[in-house]
C-alpha cells in the first residue's frame, strides 16, 4: 500500500513481465484447446486452470490485492462465498426428473 | 459539498473513500457477471445439442485478449506515472488505454456483424449447412391472382409484402435464373394499379386510405378488401414476415393474404461449412444431394478417414462416435473453395489464421435447398441456440462495461489531467479506482474467451 516514488519504479518491472505471463499464457489456452485430451471435460478443466492462474496474476499485481487493507478482503471474501454457491448450483438439477427427460431424448437422437 | 477522504485514509476503514467505493461495486459486479457465467453453465449442460467450439473466430478473440491484457498493463503504467511525477508517460498510458478500449469494441463490432450476416440451415435429416445467402436473401417467390388486405391497420403503409414487389419472372425474361443478375426488377407497390371487386382502379397511395374508411365506415363493417393486380404481379416475401404459405395462398404476419400460385421456396446458400453430428448416418446426409458433385462427398470421407486415424492413435480402442473431438473435427467439415479441387488444395497447404477474417471474401460452392427439406434456418442471432444466446448477453454486457471504462478514462484524461500540478495524489487515486474497474473488465474476459472461443 506505502508507494514511494522508488518502490513503484520497482514494480513496474513486475507489471511488464506480468503482462507478457499474460500473453503467453493466452496463446498456450489457445494451443491446448486444440489437443484432444480424450474427453472435453479434461480440456475444460486445464483451460479453467490456466485463465484462474491468469486471473490470479490480474488479481494479486495489477490489482494490487498482494498487499491491501484487511476491510477489502473482508468483503471480497464474503462475495467469494455467493459466487462460489452460485456456480454449484446445476449439482442441484442432476435430480431434476425434466433434465433426466431431457438427457435421455438426447442420447436417443444421436 | 466537497467529498471527504479523497486522498488520506478515513481513520474508521483505514481507506480513501473511492477505494473502499470501487471495491464494493467490484463486489457486486462480481455477482453479476457470476449470476451469468452459472446460467451459462446450465444452458451448456441442458443443451440438446452439439455446444459450439472453435465456432467463433478465434483469431479475432485472441487478438481481443491481446489488446485487453495490454491495456491492463498501460493503465497500471498510467498510474505509476502519476505516482512517480512523470507525466508524459501517465498521459501516453493512459491514452493507450483508452485506444486499446476502442479497438476491443470495434474487433467485437466486426465479430457481431460476421454472425449476423452468417447463417444455419437445419436440414430434415438433421445435418446443419452454414453459409451466406447470396443476392436478395432467402424469399419465397409467388405470381400473385390477389392480394386481401385488413381495413383494420391505421396505416398508410398496407403490408410487408410492399417492399418486395417483383416483376413476374416471364416480363423480364427470367434473366437473373443464371446466376449473374442483377437481383429482380422491383416495384414501387404503392404506385402497382390494381382492381378492386367493385370494379375501380386503383393505387395503395393515392386511393387505400379512402378505401379503408369507407369500409370501416360501412354497415356492416367491411374487415378486408380484395384487390386484383391490373398487369402481373410477383412478390418475393421474407419468409419471417410469413406465417405460413402453401401452393396457392401466403399469409403474411400483418394479416395480409394473398392468392396465386407459388412459384419457387428454394434457398441458395454458399455452404462452407457441414455438420453432420446429429445426422442418423453421415453417409447418406441430404448435404451430399445438395452439392452434387460426388467429389465433395469424397473429401469429405478422405477427411473423416484423417481425423479417425489420428482417433485411433491417441486413443486407441475407444469408441470415436463417444469422442467430442472427434466428432467435432471428423464429422463437422469445413470448405475452402468453390470446387473440391480447390478445397483440396486449400487443404493441402493449410488453412491460415487471417482466413475467416471479415476483409477476406472466399467463395464457396452454391447448393439450391428445396423449401421442404428445411426444418429450420436463421442467422446467428441470440435465437439460433442458448449458446449464441448467452454469447451476445454476457460479450454484450462486457462490451458495454469496455464501453463505459472507456469514458470514464476519457473524463479522467480531458478533465483531469490539469491536476497532475495542483492535485497529483487526487488524480493517482482516481487512476487507480478506474484502473481497478478497468482490470475487473480484463478478468471477465480472462473467462469469457476460453469459456466462449475455445471450450
Amino acid at each position: 500500500m506505502a508507494h514511494s516514488p522508488e518502490e513503484i519504479a520497482k514494480h513496474i518491472k513486475t507489471y511488464l513481465f506480468v503482462g507478457a505471463t499474460l500473453l503467453v499464457f493466452t496463446a498456450i489456452t489457445v494451443g491446448l484447446s486444440f489437443v484432444d485430451f480424450g474427453s472435453q471435460s479434461l480440456n475444460m478443466t486445464i483451460g479453467m486452470a490456466v485463465a484462474a492462474f491468469k486471473s490470479s496474476l490480474v488479481i494479486l499485481i495489477f490489482m494490487h490485492m498482494n498487499n491491501e487493507r484487511p476491510l477489502i478482503y473482508k468483503f471480497m471474501l464474503f462475495t467469494m462465498v455467493f459466487l462460489g454457491v452460485m456456480f454449484t448450483l446445476f449439482v442441484f438439477t442432476h435430480d431434476d426428473p425434466l433434465v433426466m427427460r431431457g438427457y435421455e431424448s438426447v442420447f436417443g437422437n444421436h | 459539498m466537497e467529498i471527504p477522504y479523497t486522498v488520506t485514509a478515513r481513520p474508521d476503514t483505514g481507506l480513501w473513500n473511492a477505494k473502499i467505493g470501487i471495491w464494493l461495486f467490484l463486489a457486486s459486479e462480481v455477482m453479476l457477471f457470476g449470476g451469468l457465467f452459472s446460467s451459462y453453465i446450465f444452458l451448456r449442460l441442458g443443451a440438446d445439442y452439439h455446444w459450439p467450439i472453435h465456432e467463433l473466430n478465434v483469431t479475432m478473440g485472441c487478438f481481443n485478449t491481446a489488446v485487453l491484457i495490454a491495456s491492463s498493463v498501460t493503465i497500471v503504467m498510467a498510474w505509476a506515472g502519476v505516482k512517480m511525477r512523470k507525466f508524459a508517460m501517465y498521459f501516453w498510458c493512459l491514452l493507450a488505454t483508452i485506444v486499446c478500449s476502442f479497438i476491443f469494441l470495434g474487433v467485437k463490432f466486426f465479430e457481431y456483424k460476421a454472425k449476423l450476416e452468417h447463417y444455419g440451415v437445419i436440414l430434415k435429416d438433421g445435418t446443419i449447412l452454414q453459409g451466406h445467402l447470396p443476392g436478395e436473401g432467402y424469399k419465397i417467390k409467388f405470381n400473385v391472382d390477389s392480394i386481401t388486405l385488413s381495413t383494420k391497420h391505421d396505416t398508410s403503409d398496407p403490408g410487408y409484402f410492399m417492399r418486395y414487389a417483383v416483376k413476374p419472372e416471364a416480363e423480364h425474361g427470367g434473366a437473373h435464373a443464371e446466376g449473374h443478375d442483377a437481383g429482380p426488377e422491383h416495384l414501387e407497390m404503392s404506385a402497382v394499379q390494381f382492381k378492386t371487386e367493385k370494379g375501380e382502379t386503383i393505387t395503395l397511395d393515392k386511393d387505400w386510405e379512402r378505401l379503408r374508411q369507407e369500409a370501416q365506415a360501412a354497415k356492416p363493417k367491411v374487415e378486408s378488401l380484395k384487390l386484383t393486380p391490373v398487369a402481373p404481379l410477383a412478390l418475393h416475401a421474407h419468409p419471417k414476415k410469413l406465417v405460413n404459405y402453401t401452393p396457392t395462398s401466403m399469409a403474411f404476419i400483418d394479416s395480409t393474404q394473398v392468392a396465386g400460385k407459388l412459384v419457387s421456396d428454394d434457398m441458395h446458400l454458399e455452404v462452407d461449412l457441414v455438420d453432420a453430428r446429429a445426422t442418423a448416418d453421415a453417409d447418406k446426409s441430404l448435404a451430399w444431394s445438395l452439392l452434387k458433385d460426388a467429389a465433395w462427398k469424397k473429401q469429405f470421407d478422405e477427411h473423416r478417414a484423417e481425423e479417425l486415424k489420428k482417433h485411433e492413435e491417441h486413443h486407441p480402442g475407444t469408441d470415436p462416435m463417444k469422442s467430442d473431438h472427434f466428432l467435432r473435427e471428423g464429422l463437422r467439415w469445413h470448405i475452402h473453395g468453390t470446387t473440391p479441387d480447390e478445397h483440396a488444395a486449400k487443404h493441402k497447404e493449410g488453412v491460415g489464421i487471417l482466413d475467416g477474417m471479415p476483409w477476406v471474401h472466399h467463395h464457396y460452392p452454391a447448393v439450391t435447398i428445396p423449401g421442404k427439406e428445411i426444418e429450420r434456418w436463421s442467422n446467428f442471432t441470440p435465437s439460433w441456440n442458448t449458446y449464441y444466446a448467452i454469447y451476445f448477453c454476457i460479450t454484450g454486457l462486457h462490451g458495454a462495461h469496455v464501453l463505459a471504462g472507456a469514458l470514464i478514462m476519457l473524463y479522467f484524461l480531458v478533465f483531469n489531467s490539469s491536476w497532475f500540478k495542483t492535485d497529483p495524489e487526487h488524480l493517482a487515486n482516481r487512476v487507480e479506482t478506474g484502473g481497478l474497474f478497468w482490470h475487473f473488465v480484463d478478468l471477465v474476459w480472462i473467462f469469457l474467451f476460453p469459456l466462449l472461443y475455445l471450450l
